[in-house]
């Protein structure tokens, strides 16, 4: 019968190991935590609920910072990666999925778009589908609800779909 | 990983490429690339394997992780993807490929590829993953004993050159079916094998051609059903099948069954998947056990995985995971497998989210073989991993 396994640790073993704990602790003790999405509670009331389905979908396959953070500010192009991203095999984004999600990407495509805006010290630009409050997407207070944006993620202008 | 890419020159021509990519897609409006990446830093520690830096045991130390990808839409049927990674091989083409859409349930994809098998690869890359280590019958370094196994089932990734036809067909809101059939290069071994060599089938060396002018063929159906809001149900059925010597004498076959089911928060995978290769008997002296005159020419591979992911908090998982694999057949004289051997293992880890992007994730693996190790005589292993993983 083979000795336990705590036996065979030596020392360097040890060393590492405890190295590897102290690291993992102090990583998460000094980061502050954040989900890899945005506060829902900060997202504008009308586009909350594409908001959620965005976040059930996509991140049965990715994670969403993956599409946060990929600075795409032209709705045409969501429109093309959301479509590709529909026809991944088991996606289970239907059509009427992608159509909101759509939506809640305008709305973040344009707070990014604000963003940009606001660090070159120009205006805004006129393309905005809507007002949102400034300082990030996930830092803005809930915004007043607004008139819902245009069906331009529909299945009939949805890329090839 | 036939592309196999090592080397200055062949680092820097991939450079040129993507560069070409990028500077070709620039001046056309219509053009619309998306550039996105990741990376994983493993640290695996073997506590219990006395020389687990001793290559056959296990690969004990840090492993690295890097991709970055390009898609570019060239219109709204026409695309491209590149996909280079960095790892334990060195820098490797994961994807270079175009697809032409003629409509959602038919697409053209022509290029370099993993083909559609399976579940898990659809996930892509260790960013996407919870734990830092495969499933077993996908597994390929981080297996121990992974020489002894000559690794799992089919190890993943397995880009290969070839075409594949896919396509998804929605029926309502509710229920999506996805198909892929492909034809590729498949996996190699030189005359009178007696198992796959992955080495060289990703070696650059042997070209990046097929070794026997004889394609491999497969194919995946799956069917998506939604089950209310915020939970839905995959089901999926995979097969590959082709012959992998220079003298198209001995074949693999490799299928399986996937279940993936979404409960809210909560994620449940069950994957099952076999490959039967058959092996040149000729020589019989190199084998450990008499070789029978019937059904002695090949050996069966079995491997599975069941995996549950439940979020507990917006920025922290709970992953638990039992997988394993079984062995039946005759093997090499110096195996230190028998005709019989099973591994199984249980791991439990967590992954936590530090920054939008970032996860630090934690595993801790025991392992179980039939076996024991000719040294230690031991058959229980202990792993454990700590990793850094970030998306962009």
């Amino acid at each position: 019968m083979s000795p336990p396994a705590s036996s065979r640790f030596s020392g360097a073993a040890r060393w590492t190991a405890s190295a590897l704990v102290a690291a993992a602790v102090g990583v998460v003790a000094c980061s502050g935590a954040r989900t890899e999405g945005l506060d829902a509670r900060k997202v504008p009331e009308n586009v909350r609920s594409d908001y959620e389905v965005f976040a059930h979908r996509c991140s049965k396959c990715h994670s969403l910072a993956r599409p946060l953070t990929a600075g795409i500010t032209d709705d045409q192009q969501w429109v093309m990666y959301v479509n590709r991203m529909r026809r991944q095999p088991g996606s289970g984004i239907s059509y009427e999925d992608q159509e909101r999600i759509l939506r809640f990407f305008r709305w973040y495509a344009a707070e990014l778009r604000l963003k940009e805006a606001a660090k070159r010290g120009a205006a805004a630009p006129s393309a905005a589908p809507e007002r949102v409050p400034d300082a990030g997407a996930d830092a803005a207070p809930p915004a007043p609800a607004s008139a819902p944006p245009s069906d331009a993620g529909s299945r009939t202008t949805g890329g090839d779909g | 990983m036939v592309f196999g890419l090592r080397g200055g020159p062949v680092v820097a021509a991939l450079i040129v490429v993507l560069a070409a990519v990028v500077a070709l897609a620039a001046p056309a409006r219509a053009l619309e690339r998306n550039f996105a990446g990741s990376a994983q830093l493993d640290y695996h520690f073997v506590p219990t394997t006395k020389d687990a830096k001793v290559f056959p045991r296990a690969i004990d130390g840090f492993t690295m992780e890097f991709a970055g990808k390009l898609a570019v839409d060239f219109s709204e049927k026409v695309s491209a993807n590149t996909k280079v990674c960095y790892g334990c091989h060195g820098f490797e083409a994961d994807m270079m490929y175009f697809d032409f859409r003629v409509a959602d349930e038919l697409n053209f994809r022509v290029g370099r590829f993993s083909p559609t098998f399976g579940a898990f690869n659809l996930r892509h890359d260790p960013a996407n993953h919870r734990l830092s280590d495969k499933p077993l019958p996908y597994d390929m370094g981080r297996m121990l004993r992974l020489r002894q196994w000559n690794m799992s089932v089919l190890p993943s990734p397995f880009p290969d050159n070839g075409i594949e036809i896919d396509g998804a067909k929605y029926f309502g809101d509710s229920v999506q079916l996805d198909y892929a059939v492909y034809g590729v290069t498949g996996f190699k071994a030189d005359s009178r094998p007696l198992d796959l060599d992955f080495k060289l089938s990703r070696n650059p060396l042997t070209y990046y051609v097929d070794n026997n002018a004889r394609p491999t063929v497969g194919g995946r159906a799956a069917l998506t059903v939604r089950l209310g809001d915020a939970s839905d149900a995959t089901l999926g059925a995979s097969g590959m099948f082709g012959t992998y010597d220079p003298e198209n004498k001995q074949t693999y076959l490799i299928y399986g069954a996937d279940l993936s089911m979404r409960f809210d928060k909560t994620n449940i995978r069950v994957e099952y998947l076999a490959r039967r290769t058959t092996f040149d008997t000729t020589d019989r002296t190199l084998f450990k056990y008499v070789v029978a005159e019937d059904r002695g020419d090949f050996f069966m591979k079995h491997g599975a995985y069941a995996e549950i992911e439940q979020a507990l908090t917006p920025e922290l998982d709970l992953i638990g995971r039992v997988d394993g694999m079984y062995r039946v057949g005759n093997i090499e004289a110096a195996s230190e497998l028998a005709r019989r051997s099973s591994v199984l293992r249980y791991t439990i880890g967590t992954a936590y989210a530090i920054e939008r992007g970032l996860r630090v994730k934690f595993s801790t693996e025991l392992w179980d073989f039939s076996d024991r190790e000719i040294v230690s005589g031991r058959n229980i292993d202990l792993g454990m991993h700590a990793a850094l993983a970030g998306s962009f």
